[in-house]
């Protein structure tokens, strides 16, 4: 227990001082920003980041301080929009949509925005006690990990990601191993050998971790934009008479609140399933209690308890997908993976060692992701006209400042044309790839993964001398194995078993 | 354009890291699996998956709406341009030139993008190179900035 209270001072030293404290304000309210606009979630915001919090010199802890107040800044955006306009800014508000957008109908709209921020705070205090009292058990149990566990580690986290990610895993896989492909390029550093370099000097290095995050996340999705002519939205705040919720509406919705936080940590922190799964799990799990119990819901037509659970579930799941990239060094969804990148930017590896390296860093982190949510808490209510403002910048000028903030950030890594010119190629591929329906969050963990899965391969086969035996000798590899193939043949069957079903609804 | 002409393109990326990748090859081995295995793993593996795409086909992708694909042509052609000049020309005036382009592309009247591209040039000019300390190139500017 005083393990726990020396840990959280250690954190909250860090969070508090006056760069970070700074920070973490700038952050949430850029995140907020991102999240508002139509087309542009957390994701997209830490990937344009990254590259510019490196190139400030900021320290790693005050660059991850800033990357996580943007993620959980952009979460808070998303369902502004969600509720005032019925438009989702990403996947994961699309269930606040349901309830939300008919609460604002009814002239609620102040109401809902706060009861939606008050229960996505309760999500993320629910969330950081679980990290604080689940990380370092798990770190510990991890330090035992040898490289064949490691390994099979790494393909149980590629298994889920690639199989809760909708209809064709093998998309999936295939998006996975060209992200490890990419890896590959450049020096190999045990041997020293050039691989896939074609002779140029500029791939030497390899391709820059940046490179394929904003070519991604910031060019794909400019094109995608491209593909119908965007209107501006502009919306009217219409003032209602009350901002704040009430006791009585918070003790009507707690019971809700509470399940759902619950629900949502333990979703983000399996590997693979991220805010959008744990939102829709909440919320037809609170639907079927509570349609059950009570005649007068009106799940769908604006009933308040639909509109807290995906929003405190979604919460607690972005915090709770920290989990298994902090203890385990193995990102569990596509925005933590590419915090994960932006750490190796700075030579540190995510794992469990950093629990006792980096103490600064993981508990300032941990206490970071609570403030942030206070913050955004306070900050919701007052200014949701400011931020329902950001809606009507009109595509003219907002791409060309993606695409421009986005350069700026690449040019800040080294410096040169190649690597700005490589990001409209491999943009143009992500785009094709997307068309085709290859989920690019596989793709990004291959590339960040990439190497210390070909190092914590060949180091196993080291030890046994090329006998692939190592890989499934020990108990905790053997259990990884059968979780990894249990992820990827349970959801297949499941689909069909309810398919079957319905054919036989439909046949009957 | 489907499944299969994705599972195509899979074989050949395939064929192409094998070709590419067959010579590599550690001057003095000392571990037992050397730098050319794991790149011949993931093409085997992307091999497999063309090979499924490509067999079972199916899922057609949804056609851009008219206009739609030269729009996202012109896009990429001055994203590249942009890419080239952006060193050359400098942070400035190359953005003011994209901004030009790019708007046009997302509806704006070519007065509105000029100025929103010299304003947000400078502007971003000044909020990364002077506040935030993230170098960006001055170009034919260079004496003026």
């Amino acid at each position: 227990m005083s393990g726990i209270i020396d840990h959280l001072s250690i954190g909250f030293g860090v969070a508090f001082s006056l760069t970070n404290l700074l920070v973490a304000a700038i952050g949430s309210f850029i995140g907020t920003m991102v999240g508002v606009l139509p087309g542009l979630g957390p994701i997209n915001g830490v990937a344009m980041l990254i590259p510019i919090a490196f190139a400030m010199n900021l320290p790693p802890e005050t660059a991850l301080i800033l990357l996580a107040a943007v993620y959980v800044g952009a979460e808070y955006g998303g369902r502004i929009t969600s509720i005032l306009l019925n438009v989702p800014g990403e996947a994961s508000a699309i269930m606040t949509t349901l309830d939300g957008y008919p609460l604002a109908r009814q002239g609620l709209a102040n109401v809902a925005l706060s009861l939606s921020a008050a229960s996505a705070f309760v999500g993320a205090l629910v969330s950081v006690t679980g990290i604080v009292l689940l990380a370092p058990l798990l770190a510990r149990w991890a330090l035992a990990f040898g490289p064949a566990e490691y390994f099979v580690l790494m393909v149980f986290a590629f298994c889920c990601l690639t199989s809760l990610l909708g209809q064709q895993p093998v998309k999936g896989v295939l998006a996975a191993m060209i992200g490890l492909g990419i890896s590959v390029i450049g020096v190999d550093s045990n041997s020293g050998v050039y691989r896939y370099t074609f002779e140029s000097v500029h791939l030497a290095d390899g391709v820059d971790f940046v490179v394929v995050v904003i070519a991604l996340f910031a060019v794909a999705e400019m094109l995608e934009m491209l593909e119908k002519v965007m209107a501006g939205h502009s919306v009217e705040v219409k003032p209602s008479g009350r901002k704040l919720f009430n006791l009585k509406e918070l003790a009507f919705t707690a019971g809700s609140i509470g399940r759902s936080s619950l629900v949502g940590f333990g979703v983000g922190v399996l590997p693979g399933a991220g805010a959008s799964v744990a939102a829709a799990v909440a919320y037809s799990q609170e639907k079927r209690i509570i349609e059950g119990k009570d005649p007068d819901a009106k799940f769908g037509k604006g009933d308040m308890r639909g509109l807290v659970a995906p929003e405190s579930a979604a919460t607690a799941s972005a915090i709770g997908s920290f989990v298994p990239m902090l203890t385990l060094g193995v990102p569990g969804s596509g925005t933590t993976a590419v915090m994960m990148g932006a750490l190796t930017l700075y030579n540190i590896t995510p794992g469990p060692v950093l629990f006792d390296t980096k103490p600064e860093l993981v508990w300032g982190l941990i206490a970071s992701l609570f403030i942030a949510n206070v913050l955004l808490f306070l900050m919701n209510v007052p200014m949701v006209r400011v931020f329902s403002k950001v809606l009507s910048v009109p595509g003219w000028l907002m791409v060309p400042g993606i695409l421009s903030i986005s350069y700026i950030g690449v040019y800040a890594i080294n410096a040169g044309t190649f690597d700005l010119l490589m990001v409209v190629g491999v943009g143009a591929i992500g785009y094709l790839l997307r068309k085709f329906g290859v989920p690019m969050a596989p793709l990004v963990l291959g590339v960040v993964l990439g190497d210390m899965m070909e190092q914590s391969l060949r180091r196993a086969l080291s030890i046994t001398n090329g006998e692939l035996s190592v890989l499934y000798s020990s108990p905790v590899s053997v259990g990884l194995w059968i979780a990894a193939a249990a992820v990827v043949v349970v959801p297949q069957m499941l689909r069909r078993m309810r398919q079957n079903r319905q054919a036989r609804n439909a046949a009957a | 354009m489907n499944d299969r002409t994705l599972g195509i393109a899979a074989l050949v990326l395939a064929a192409l890291m094998t070709w590419a990748g067959w010579d590599i090859e550690a001057p003095f081995a000392y571990e037992p699996v050397g730098p050319r295995a794991f790149p011949m793993l993931i093409a085997l593996i992307i091999g497999l998956c063309g090979l499924r795409l490509a067999i079972k086909g199916g899922n057609p992708v949804e056609a851009n709406s008219a206009g739609a694909n030269s729009r996202i042509t012109l896009m990429v052609l001055v994203a590249g341009g942009y890419a080239f000049l952006f060193q050359w020309l400098g942070f400035v005036l190359a953005t003011t030139l994209m901004t030009m382009l790019v708007g046009r592309l997302f509806g704006g009247t070519w007065l509105k993008c000029a100025l929103g591209g010299v304003i947000m040039g400078v502007f971003f000019f000044v909020l990364f190179d002077q506040v935030l300390d993230v170098v960006l190139p001055a170009g034919l500017l260079g004496d003026l900035l």
